[in-house]
């Protein structure tokens, strides 16, 4: 029970920063049909220039610079460079968010090193928010939820209740349209490139304080993001935050639990055999925790590609 | 998503001339004054294949250093066969496949003795391919010093004539640290064990297993997780805390080791740990007061000596001794003590008989003698056991902590069985 | 005929050439070798069947393992002649694309990238798990067997016997195209729903295009493991998946020996650079990007136009402006890789320790054999000089450049090819 509980808190708070870095992926998919690569890499990226500029003027500026430059880069590569590879298709435009991806990595390990960055939340945010069990909960665990919250519910008023809003959906669905009806509809794309790529600086700058903020934490995220907005449905704000919190309870409970599929055998009778095998049947479910998300993300694409919220077309 | 760097270099450039700068001066002045005697020999040549870009850049730096602090010893004692020895670096970029290129390039180049530490996985490759290489090229072998692949396969399916171990094993580390803490009191009896889900953490899984009943405690629960790629370690936190232990055993190193200790103290969970990299460059710093009271089983350490060594090392490189460097030193002046009892007259180097006069020395390190175990040749090597204290001689990390000995465990008594798997072949003599 | 000579004269060379240059060389052209035959493979899907993939690590990785495995067999006294090992490679290439390929093929566009990505990094995650099959992480290693009298033991026996399987397969590969299945793929890629009313079933039609290529991928990967005589669960990584498409698409992916172009430009440049600068990556993510905004027919593609349009070239009036663009676009690259490698020496750690030394000053540095101040205004004048000269050159030159396309009636496609050249390679 104790473990349970802990590892939901647990689960819920890193799944809630995987949709934080998902949202705006899936947002960016939704409206303009690119699936940008080099998101993982504007988190990344969050991550860094909050540590820089946190250094020289503490860490609530950086939390507020860092979304802003992220955001600004994000917007200068959909205005100046996603367009010349537009008439190739798609399949460009992958291509040269993958090697935005690549140069923005390598641009970080240049000027930073390739060593953990010593990134940290400030000392009046370190302390336990409440004890559960006899083990303390960090209160920054919290903060990250609580952003990640007030960044959905932000991001779902607009869309849905402003003026704005209504004008994004339209230009989503129907941009001829939208655009005969005079709205500038390139500026809308900029924005929405924009606000996306600021969400993951956000998360970057957020959660770079927690977990280590090294050149690496761009890749290691990058792979499960794509996992959380292909379960969730590409384009699906609410299937992001479903499959973000589903992703992030397995891998927190994952760890608890040796299952393998010679125990599910065992159910049967038939466990010995099952074990006599090895391979595959042996691997305890704690020590394959990082690829079970890949298995789902392949299940989901050949079953149902438009993912749990998603919309068939 | 991404590509590895597989670059060395320009970052280093600067340095780097200013120590081949050295090197050339130091071999320019041994030359000199050997030149009377031989003016065309041959040469020995170090080959360095470390992971110098990519993630272990840190660790594959410092075992570089370290050789390179050594192998100036040798130089200025005047080289051997009347010439200074040559080093050389080769970046693996942390991949075995590269290692395995570079080290057809190090052939290429003539080398005769690798070095590589960091990695099992590399070394593994690497003593794989000496050991092709010596088939195919007698009279022409090249010779391995592993510095830090403590897989007991290294010793054990794998074990060869030209591939020997200066560092500890699992069993060692893990035997030294039971009696250590067994001793003063802090061991408990309940033992948790989590590591890295690969050789050197299962090693050090069943050598926790392995020293139960010595240490007199029972393993309350195991778990082995992917190396370096997970993010956050409450979750495995949560589930130590559920199994209530005194001490939690691992020999996670990096990351692994980093982001497990800060996991714990955010939760507040109050244990010991017993680790095998805790003296990791950084690991002190960012685990701030968390550190305190936790052991190290290590290969050297400054504090446990009279401080001799870790003076000179530091007016050769401007820093002491720190995470692998001092017992890196101490398997190159193994080295330069062999390398006095061969002779070549300036003539052709013959490995082999270099290999054969390692067999036979044994070095005095600061903490006590090393010396080859010819079955295997693991070294037969005394292991430190240390505590993380505030205020000690040898502060780590610019912090005010750092670590202070609590035993010494001689060779002899640290030293694990020789494994049956080992069947070496021998050259004829 | 003369078609012909460029190919044959370039196999002269390689078989020649190679026991007169060390083993080092020899050694990087086997690399050569392999990275082509990898990227030839993975064409066959982005080029001829518009199929992009993000996971082809996955049949280079078993085609590698199953070559080792045949190696260890043999080494146990198994009758099967080494030369021959490769088809082990391919084999389990083609058994488990055709696996794979299946599922994959059921979608097209991002979701094909996205469902081969995910099988790769499967793959990557379960290998190290599955020691029986991957060896763990140290790997699996075997020795290369003598075959009558061959000993395979010389990094030239090697050579030879990848030069040959290579060149068999991109001949096969080759003539692929030529048949009318190849030239079907094509349409696939240009318009899958008329394939589809002509009567032909477009998923088999996708699926064996997809297996084809996880074959030759796999005799790769076999070639890479008799080279290396080892292989471990890293060669499932990400990086060696995005290695191949980097390759593939500055070489240019449209053309048939394109991609050879990028795998033996970057594959030489590594060779030749990866221990001089570590900024490496750096530079081939800055190619591959250029190369993507202004030619992204890659390289190939730009000397396919120009050879295609070679009788109305008027070398006599284009050379001047070409030289002139070359001249530019070696000064800007100057400039950049100065900004580069200063960046990188003054963020650097050694750069931080020689900055204590002098107590938080900024001391000198060594670049290219030269002292350079960073306080100094001449420093950062002479990348601005470089950079103004070279684009300003650049930029006349294009125009030039343009204007006498313009006046051949073509469009201005190759201009900005030529411009991009310049700035990338």
């Amino acid at each position: 029970m104790e473990f349970a509980i802990i590892s939901t808190l647990n689960g819920v708070t890193y799944g809630l920063l995987l949709f934080m870095v998902s949202a705006g992926l899936t947002l960016i998919f939704g409206m303009m049909g690119v699936l940008n690569f080099a998101h993982a890499s504007f988190y990344m990226l969050g991550a860094y220039v909050a540590y820089a500029v946190s250094s020289v003027f503490g860490f609530w500026v950086g939390i507020i610079v860092a979304p802003i430059f992220v955001g600004v880069t994000g917007m200068a590569v959909e205005r100046f460079l996603l367009p010349r590879v537009h008439a190739h298709g798609h399949a460009h435009e992958l291509l040269l968010t993958f090697g935005l991806a690549l140069i923005i990595e390598e641009l970080i390990k240049l000027f930073f090193g390739d060593f953990p960055v010593n990134y940290q939340m400030p000392a009046e945010m370190r302390f336990s928010a409440f004890q559960i069990f006899g083990a303390d909960y960090p209160f920054y665990r919290l903060f990250i939820g609580g952003v990640a919250i007030v960044m959905f519910t932000a991001l779902w008023l607009l869309l849905t209740r402003t003026r704005t809003g209504i004008i994004v959906r339209a230009a989503e669905r129907l941009p001829a349209m939208a655009e005969a009806l005079g709205h500038n509809i390139p500026m809308v794309f900029m924005f929405v490139f924009g606000t996306g790529a600021a969400l993951a600086g956000l998360a970057g700058a957020v959660a770079g304080a927690f977990y280590p903020t090294n050149p690496n934490m761009g890749l290691e995220l990058g792979v499960i993001v794509f996992v959380v907005v292909v379960v969730g449905g590409l384009g699906s704000l609410k299937g992001s935050l479903l499959a973000s919190l589903l992703i992030g309870l397995f891998s927190s409970f994952a760890v608890g639990l040796d299952w393998s599929l010679a125990t599910l055998f065992s159910l049967v009778g038939l466990g010995d055999w099952a074990r006599s095998l090895g391979g595959l049947m042996t691997l305890e479910l704690s020590s394959v925790s990082a690829t079970i998300p890949f298995a789902l993300m392949l299940i989901v694409l050949l079953v149902r590609p438009a993912g749990l919220m998603g919309e068939r077309n | 998503m991404s590509i590895d760097a597989q670059g060395c270099g320009t970052r280093t450039v600067t340095w780097e001339e200013k120590n081949m700068r050295s090197l050339v001066m130091s071999a320019v002045s041994a030359a000199a004054a050997l030149s009377a005697t031989a003016l065309h020999a041959e040469p020995l040549k170090i080959g360095i294949i470390e992971s110098l870009s990519g993630a272990q850049t840190s660790t594959g730096r410092l075992y570089a250093n370290a050789v390179k602090y050594g192998v100036d010893r040798i130089n200025e004692a005047g080289g051997f066969n009347g010439e200074p020895v040559v080093v050389t670096e080769y970046d693996n970029a942390g991949g075995s496949p590269e290692a395995a290129d570079k080290f057809r390039q190090a052939v290429a180049d003539g080398v005769d003795i690798i070095f590589q530490g960091a990695s099992s996985a590399i070394a593994g490759q690497l003593t794989e391919d000496v050991r092709k290489h010596n088939i195919r090229n007698p009279g022409k072998e090249v010779i391995f010093i592993n510095l830090g692949g403590e897989a007991m396969e290294l010793t054990g399916d794998k074990c060869q004539f030209y591939h020997f171990r200066y560092t500890t094993t699992a069993p060692m580390r893990v035997n030294a640290l039971v009696s250590a803490m067994k001793e003063s009191g802090d061991l408990g009896d309940k033992v948790y064990s989590i590591n890295q889900n690969y050789s050197w953490g299962q090693d050090m899984q069943a050598a926790v297993e392995a020293a139960a009943a010595d240490g007199g405690y029972t393993v309350v629960d195991e778990v082995l997780h992917d190396v370096n790629k997970i993010q956050d370690f409450a979750p495995f936190v949560a589930r130590i805390r559920s199994a209530g232990p005194d001490t939690v055993f691992t020999g996670n190193w990096s990351n692994d080791l980093l982001l497990l200790m800060k996991a714990a103290g955010d939760a507040g969970l109050d244990v010991t740990f017993a680790t095998a990299f805790l003296d990791q460059p950084g690991n002190i710093a960012n685990a701030g007061k968390t550190a305190l009271g936790h052991y190290i089983a290590n290969n050297y350490d400054n504090a446990a000596t009279d401080g001799e060594f870790a003076e000179s090392y530091k007016a050769a490189t401007g820093h002491y001794p720190i995470f692998v460097e001092g017992h890196t030193a101490f398997a190159v002046g193994a080295l330069q003590q062999a390398l006095e009892t061969v002779d070549f007259g300036g003539g052709d180097i013959d490995t082999t008989k270099i290999a054969l006069a390692l067999e036979d020395t044994t070095y005095e390190s600061p903490i006590g003698p090393i010396s080859v175990r010819k079955e295997d040749h693991q070294t037969i090597r005394p292991v430190v056991v240390s505590k993380v204290v505030e205020r000690p001689k040898y502060p780590a990390d610019g912090t005010n902590m750092g670590f202070e000995t609590v035993k010494v465990i001689a060779g002899d008594q640290a030293i694990n069985p020789v494994q049956d798997s080992c069947k070496m072949e021998r050259p004829a003599e | 005929m003369h078609k012909l000579l460029l190919p044959i004269a370039l196999l002269v060379l390689l078989i020649v050439i190679p026991p007169f240059i060390g083993i080092a060389w020899q050694n990087a052209l086997v690399n050569v070798l392999i990275a082509s035959l990898f990227a030839l493979a993975f064409n066959l899907l982005i080029g001829q069947a518009g199929l992009l993939s993000f996971g082809h690590a996955a049949y280079f990785g078993l085609g590698a393992f199953a070559a080792l495995h045949l190696m260890i067999a043999i080494e146990d006294g198994f009758p099967f002649p080494t030369p021959l090992v490769p088809l082990a490679g391919g084999a389990v290439g083609l058994l488990i694309g055709l696996i794979a390929g299946y599922f994959a093929t059921m979608r097209s566009g991002v979701y094909f990238a996205l469902v081969t990505l995910a099988i790769a990094e499967l793959f990557h995650s379960l290998a190290p798990r599955l020691e029986d099959l991957f060896g763990g992480e140290a790997g699996v290693s075997s020795m290369r067997m003598p075959w009558s009298g061959i000993i395979f033991g010389s990094t030239l026996e090697v050579y030879y016997l990848t030069l040959t399987w290579v060149v068999l397969c991109g001949l096969i590969l080759w003539s692929y195209t030529r048949t009318p299945f190849g030239r079907l793929t094509l349409a696939l890629r240009d318009n899958e729903q008329r394939v589809r009313f002509l009567g032909y079933n477009a998923h088999s039609s996708k699926l064996i295009v997809f297996a084809i290529s996880a074959m030759f991928t796999g005799v790769a990967g076999a070639l890479l493991a008799i080279s290396n005589e080892t292989a471990n669960y890293s060669l499932f990584a990400s990086d060696v998946s995005a290695q191949v498409v980097l390759q593939t698409f500055v070489g240019g992916s449209a053309i048939f020996f394109g991609p050879v172009i990028g795998a033996a430009a970057f594959t030489f440049f590594s060779f030749l650079l990866s221990d001089v600068t570590r900024s490496w990556v750096f530079y081939q993510g800055l190619i591959f990007v250029l190369v993507m905004l202004y030619a992204p027919a890659g390289i190939g593609g730009v000397l396919q136009h120009h050879i295609r349009h070679r009788r109305q070239l008027d070398w006599s009036r284009l050379a001047g402006p070409y030289l002139v663009a070359i001249l530019g676009g070696v000064l800007v690259v100057a400039c950049v890789v100065f900004l580069t490698e200063t960046v990188s020496i003054l963020f650097g750690e050694h750069y931080a320790m020689a900055r204590q030394a002098v107590a938080g000053g900024l001391p000198p540095y060594k670049l290219f054999g030269i002292e350079w101040r960073p306080i100094s205004p001449l420093t950062w004048l002479v990348p601005l000089i470089l950079l103004v000269c070279g684009l300003a050159l650049m930029v006349r030159a294009r125009r030039r450049i343009d204007g006498l396309w313009g006046k051949m009636g073509e469009s201005k496609q190759a201009t900005a090819d030529v411009a991009a050249l310049g700035g990338a390679t």
